[in-house]
């Protein structure tokens, strides 16, 4: 049952123009690691992590998932194909929210380890260790967004919530203060590398981060139960 | 198998208002515009609507029941396919969803005509065959118990617009109950046997042939005749005291009179008397401004 739930938005996801595009803000993130090391920058894959990666192509790359996932509809929507078939609209939810972030992991996690090797400086943590650290928090990161965009789905008729949420992240999470806790950047932005809300250890950000992700699930399916 | 107890629900504009109506075996027509709100109460019985007050009962549960859901198939004039699939597919996944064995899914789509559609992708799809794929689904599907088609015949694949009625009865006969949203009279003959006429959101009539439903209309009952000579049955039919009035349209010839059996043996007279070939002579169901005209109310003394 659960698979083929799933399967509409495998299929989704496995169209040309979403792969597109997700291949293309990869290839960006690339394109910065590789700048990164080609001028030599002692921190590059911190620099390449926290300042491109993170701030710019992993919300991205979320973003273009999700709507891909949802093709480009609300939650409800997105479900609507299988309900109509007779599926429970809360159990097509999650499967449509956790196919976001499974796909949005299988990206994220290798690009951020990618990212992290490419970039590698001479200051930066040995290469492995900081290539599974990478995508240790690629994956945190990864789900959170897919979940976080996954909620966003759940406002407006057509799902404009999800662009909303964008834009929040990034209004809230370049700052440092306590509305930056409650957005996916500024945790992900400490776990690079970068300084943290409110001074939070990465444990608390990780921690936040798996907070988000589970949170915004449950809000997303909730709201789309709704007739 | 479908109970509605003094229902009422609201999706804006539209409304329905302390409804109550049931539903058992056979084929059944609500008859009346989106506006009036027929769209809305399959929505409601298909789980998609919200009930504010009152009591729905389907297949003895309620729509959001999971044996009801996978029992019930709601087919609405823009129907929702899975994108990025092929037909096929979609099919075999429509069984897979509602717990029934997967089967080939050409001679499924074949019941409408539309089975060159199978190995399509949705999003090739016109709007009219998917509405076609979606009717195939939901009319051969074997565990469907409760069938909810709105506007079946409309914006659908000319291969499947004539196959859809006889595959309405079959499933009809078989003991399954479908529900018809439609604002033609004409639709709702065809697909139903009996049929209840919503307006704003109440239901004002009911009727259980094809002269209830043209005596439906406040205006009078009209009677068509497609005949050889319809200028010569036209001046024939035109001075009879049972005929209100009358007017040509192409070859036939329009009668519209207070009572249906009156217009009927009124254009009878006139057919004999002009000695014109009938080709065809039918009831002309009311169009939906027909139905919602106001009854004409008798004139008053001075």
């Amino acid at each position: 049952m659960i698979g083929a739930l799933a399967r509409p938005a495998t299929a989704r996801l496995g169209r040309p123009r979403p792969l597109l595009v997700v291949g293309g803000w990869a290839a960006l993130a690339l394109g910065f690691a590789l700048a990164a090391r080609s001028t030599g920058a002692s921190h590059g894959a911190d620099r390449a992590l926290a300042d491109a990666f993170g701030a710019l192509v992993l919300p991205l790359v979320a973003y273009s998932i999700v709507g891909a996932a949802l093709a480009g509809r609300s939650l409800t929507g997105g479900a609507a194909a299988v309900v109509a078939f007779g599926a429970r609209p809360s159990r097509a939810a999650w499967v449509l929210v956790a196919v976001s972030v499974g796909a949005c992991c299988t990206v994220s996690a290798p690009l951020a380890a990618a990212v992290a090797a490419l970039a590698h400086g001479a200051s930066d943590p040995p290469l492995v260790n900081d290539a599974a650290a990478s995508a240790y928090v690629g994956l945190l990161g990864g789900a959170a967004y897919a979940s976080w965009f996954s909620m966003g789905a759940t406002l407006g008729r057509r799902g404009g919530g999800r662009t909303a949420l964008l834009l929040l992240d990034w209004l809230l999470g370049a700052g440092h203060s306590v509305p930056a806790l409650f957005v996916p950047r500024a945790h992900l932005r400490s776990l690079l590398g970068g300084a943290g809300p409110m001074s939070w250890s990465g444990g608390a950000s990780a921690a936040a981060l798996v907070t988000i992700t589970v949170v915004c699930a449950f809000v997303a399916v909730s709201r789309s139960r709704r007739p | 198998m479908i109970v509605l107890d003094a229902v009422a629900a609201r999706r804006a504009p539209l409304s329905l208002a302390k409804l109550s109506c049931s539903w058992g075996p056979g084929a059944h027509a609500v008859v009346g515009t989106r506006a009036d709100g027929g769209p809305l109460l399959l929505e409601l019985v298909a789980g998609r609507a919200r009930l504010r007050s009152g009591r729905l009962e389907v297949l003895g549960g309620t729509p959001h029941d999971d044996d009801v859901r996978t029992r019930t198939a709601f087919v609405p004039l823009e129907p929702t396919l899975p994108e990025a699939m092929r037909v096929r597919d979609v099919m075999a996944l429509a069984a897979e969803l509602r717990g029934e064995p997967v089967r080939d899914a050409a001679p499924r789509l074949a019941a409408l005509g539309v089975e060159a559609l199978g190995p399509r992708r949705v999003e090739s799809l016109s709007p009219e065959e998917m509405h076609a794929v979606a009717l195939a689904e939901a009319l051969t599907a074997a565990r469907v118990q409760v069938l909810l088609l709105v506007e079946p015949l409309m914006d659908l694949d000319p291969r499947a617009a004539a196959l859809v009625a006889p595959l309405v009865r079959a499933r009809a006969s078989e003991g399954c109950a479908v529900l018809v949203a439609t604002a033609s009279l004409r639709d709702a003959s065809e697909l139903a046997d009996d049929h209840v006429l919503l307006r704003g959101g109440a239901v004002v009539r009911s009727g259980a042939s094809p002269a209830d439903l043209v005596s439906l209309a406040p205006t009078g009952a009209k009677v068509r005749v497609v005949a050889s000579d319809p200028q010569a049955l036209l001046a024939a039919a035109a001075n009879d005291p049972a005929i209100e009035a009358i007017a040509r349209r192409d070859a036939a010839v329009v009668a519209r009179g207070s009572a249906v059996l009156a217009v009927a043996a009124a254009m009878g007279r006139a057919i004999t008397a002009s000695g014109v070939r009938v080709v065809e002579m039918a009831l002309e169901p009311p169009s939906p401004e027909e139905l919602r005209a106001p009854p004409a109310r008798p004139e008053r003394a001075p």
